[in-house]
């Protein structure tokens, strides 16, 4: 990646963040959302990350090796469900993944 | 601020694989300032996903933002303009969870002590993605291991979220699409044709219902 692009790529996205973070507050100071966009929005989070998940977890190409390196991430996400379930902590979430998932590998 | 520097590290060691100096790894961090986010361009970026298709998907997970600006908008509404934006603008998961609980439940709780939160995890994201640059490089660790700090990260948020039969379907539609695109070759729009499936079929089902 150019280094033109790499800033193009950095301007867009810190804009599109921007106006995600800021404009709301400014246009709703003492206004309310209306119910059906508020619940379009809330819709949001539960899709973006679960597409970001399956994205990780599924990989076309990982089934050719045999089926343990297509597993290998899966086992690993699992454990981190548990942990995720239980604590709720991004911090203990990533540091049980990353830990099992190196431990898998070494299997 | 600990949790920040137990991502911010792997982040930054991430960010030093795609090609990105100390300095500009501060420079974005400090600025962009989404965890999420900055470890989503490195995955997407060593995927081979075009550019544009990146910057709509991170622009697409980040617009969760839009519902944390929205939630604060009756706190802000006496707040000076240049205090409002310094304070929208370095919001993040975590910071939002606290400071909303804190204005809901804490009457002293005010717009300078809530940014002041936000800056201070800002300043210890920021220096930790500095750091995990510098060193990324002498560590060595192979990039299929720190990357999965982020998945787990999204699988973290992911159970966070309020299980209704709408988010669950909302998922459930997101990732099955996310598997079709990539089973027939479009790993590139994968994700964000993935999300907007999901919200598409939440949608659906509350008009229905």
């Amino acid at each position: 990646m150019s280094r033109g692009d790499a800033l193009t790529l950095y301007a867009v996205c810190l804009a599109a963040m921007l106006a995600c973070r800021c404009v709301p507050i400014f246009l709703l100071k003492g206004h309310e959302l209306s119910g059906r966009l508020s619940s379009a929005l809330g819709l949001i989070p539960a899709a973006a990350f679960s597409a970001l998940v399956a994205n990780d977890l599924f990989k076309p190409e990982a089934f050719a090796q045999g089926p343990w390196p297509a597993a290998v991430p899966l086992v690993a996400a699992g454990v981190v469900v548990l942990v995720g379930v239980r604590t709720r902590s991004l911090v203990w979430c990533a540091l049980a993944g990353v830990g099992c998932y190196a431990l898998l590998l070494c299997l | 601020m600990g949790g920040y520097v137990a991502i911010g590290v792997p982040c930054g060691i991430l960010e030093s694989q795609v090609g990105v100096d100390p300095l500009m790894s501060f420079l974005v961090s400090a600025t962009f300032y989404s965890g999420a986010g900055q470890f989503m361009v490195c995955n997407l970026l060593m995927a081979g996903v075009p550019l544009a298709s990146v910057a709509a998907s991170v622009s697409l997970v980040n617009a969760r933002q839009v519902l944390y600006s929205a939630a604060f908008s009756p706190y802000f509404s006496h707040v000076r303009k240049g205090l409002t934006f310094l304070f929208s603008a370095t919001v993040t998961d975590e910071s939002f969870g606290v400071n909303l609980a804190r204005f809901a439940n804490d009457e002293g709780w005010t717009a300078g002590l809530a940014t002041l939160v936000n800056l201070l995890c800002m300043t210890s994201w920021s220096l930790s993605n500095l750091v995990g640059c510098a060193v990324g490089g002498l560590l060595g660790i192979p990039v299929a291991i720190s990357s999965f700090a982020m998945t787990s990260i999204f699988i973290c948020l992911l159970v966070c979220q309020p299980r209704t039969r709408t988010s669950v379907l909302v998922a459930a539609v997101a990732a099955l699409v996310v598997c079709l695109c990539k089973a027939v070759g479009l790993a590139g729009p994968a994700i964000l044709v993935g999300a907007c499936s999901g919200v598409a079929a939440g949608i659906a089902r509350e008009a229905l219902s």
